[in-house]
């Protein structure tokens, strides 16, 4: 069965060119927009690896891993997305337990080696 | 108290009261173009944030198509999609260089040091600018540094205040010109780092050495200049360097090329 990725992200027009992208590299999507529906599906949903917006409209998106771990229903791996590159801010996501965090846009080819790695 | 004193201390008072007066209302307009000034800087941030999203998209689409994810292009196709992609790039390099000026104009900018070679940041850039000065079949040379000591400094800022030097003296040398990277040690103790950047570009005049590292400015801003830019390579360039504590200057001559210098204490203090 393919792997299953959640895009958390608030732009409707940048989670379209993301699923675009991962269906037809293979992968289930589902999508969210905030961090109530986030935490919603990666409760109902298996999920394997989720990608993390981390400006949300009712919060931050590491408040949504913090759910999913608290309810243990965390994926397998969790990659954050950031407009810009702040260390202290590199620094927070890696703490909460991301594996690693992509300044927006990210590099297609560098996204998919990086999903195809932790899901490996 | 003779007569005259009295009417002079009364006009005194007087002139006294009106100063005062004008006194409270240049701090309320210094206060209200303050708060003006904050929420433009506010608006920048804002915008530039908002841009960059939709822009995201079209370059994530752009880089699917140029894939081939959806079908395969034939070389034309690919290079129309190309230029899509690294058009799209070049704008968010402009938005996330008001991001950067409008953070280091608010002061939100710290700096995070640690130790390491300032030849391999300039090599490193020099890497990185290849395909634009080989496409003007510029040279671009580091002249000495390997024997200097590790400097401790916030890398990337580095690398940016190094990167809008090297990146506006290939813009502005013509074809087949030479750039250089050439270090200095000064001070007392030989505590100073001197960095130069120098071109055999067009220059700048004498009364433009000022001008060039104020934001928004440019020697020619009209709408026909031949160089487009956000006029923010230099502002935040300076900022980045007094930031480190060192200073930024240009010596130049019209027609003959430019050398921007700045200077990097060696032993900062260590928190």
């Amino acid at each position: 069965m393919a792997a299953t990725i959640l895009i958390v992200e608030d732009s409707a027009l940048v989670t379209d060119a993301f699923a675009l992208l991962f269906i037809e590299a293979g992968y289930a999507v589902h999508s969210a927009r905030t961090v109530a529906d986030a935490t919603r599906i990666g409760k109902e949903k298996a999920v394997d690896l989720m990608l993390l917006d981390l400006t949300l409209p009712d919060g931050s998106g590491l408040d949504v891993l913090g759910a999913l771990r608290e309810a243990g229903r965390a994926p397998r791996a969790t990659l954050a997305m950031t407009g810009h590159t702040e260390p202290e801010l590199r620094q927070k996501c890696l703490d909460a337990g991301c594996a690693d965090v992509m300044v927006k846009p990210v590099p297609i080819r560098d996204l998919l080696r990086q999903i195809e790695r932790l899901l490996g | 108290m003779s007569m005259s004193d009295g009417l002079d201390s009364a006009a005194l008072r007087k002139r006294l009261a009106a100063l005062e007066a004008q006194g409270e209302e240049a701090r309320q307009t210094i206060d209200e173009l303050k708060s003006r000034d904050a929420l433009k800087t506010q608006f920048l941030s804002n915008i530039s944030h908002d841009l960059r999203t939709p822009l995201a998209a079209i370059i994530t689409h752009a880089e699917i198509l140029r894939e081939g994810m959806l079908g395969e292009l034939n070389p034309r196709q690919h290079a129309s999609v190309s230029g899509i992609v690294n058009g799209g790039q070049q704008l968010i390099d402009m938005i996330d260089e008001i991001l950067t000026y409008v953070r280091s104009a608010s002061d939100q900018v710290s700096l995070v040091r640690t130790e390491f070679s300032i030849t391999e940041v300039v090599d490193q850039v020099k890497l990185l600018n290849e395909a634009l000065s080989a496409k003007k079949r510029l040279t671009i040379e580091r002249l000495n540094g390997d024997d200097l000591p590790p400097v401790y400094a916030d890398r990337d800022k580095l690398k940016h205040v190094l990167g809008n030097l090297i990146g506006n003296a290939i813009k502005f040398t013509g074809d087949g010109g030479r750039i250089w990277i050439k270090f200095a040690r000064r001070g007392v103790d030989g505590d100073e780092l001197l960095i130069e950047v120098g071109d055999t570009g067009r220059g700048i005049a004498r009364d433009h050495y000022e001008l060039v590292f104020r934001e928004f400015a440019q020697v020619d801003s009209s709408p026909s200049r031949p160089h487009h830019g956000t006029g923010l390579g230099l502002a935040i360039a300076r900022k980045l360097v007094e930031l480190h504590s060192g200073r930024i200057w240009v010596e130049s001559e019209l027609g003959k090329g430019s050398r921007f210098f700045f200077t990097l204490p060696l032993n900062p203090p260590r928190d």
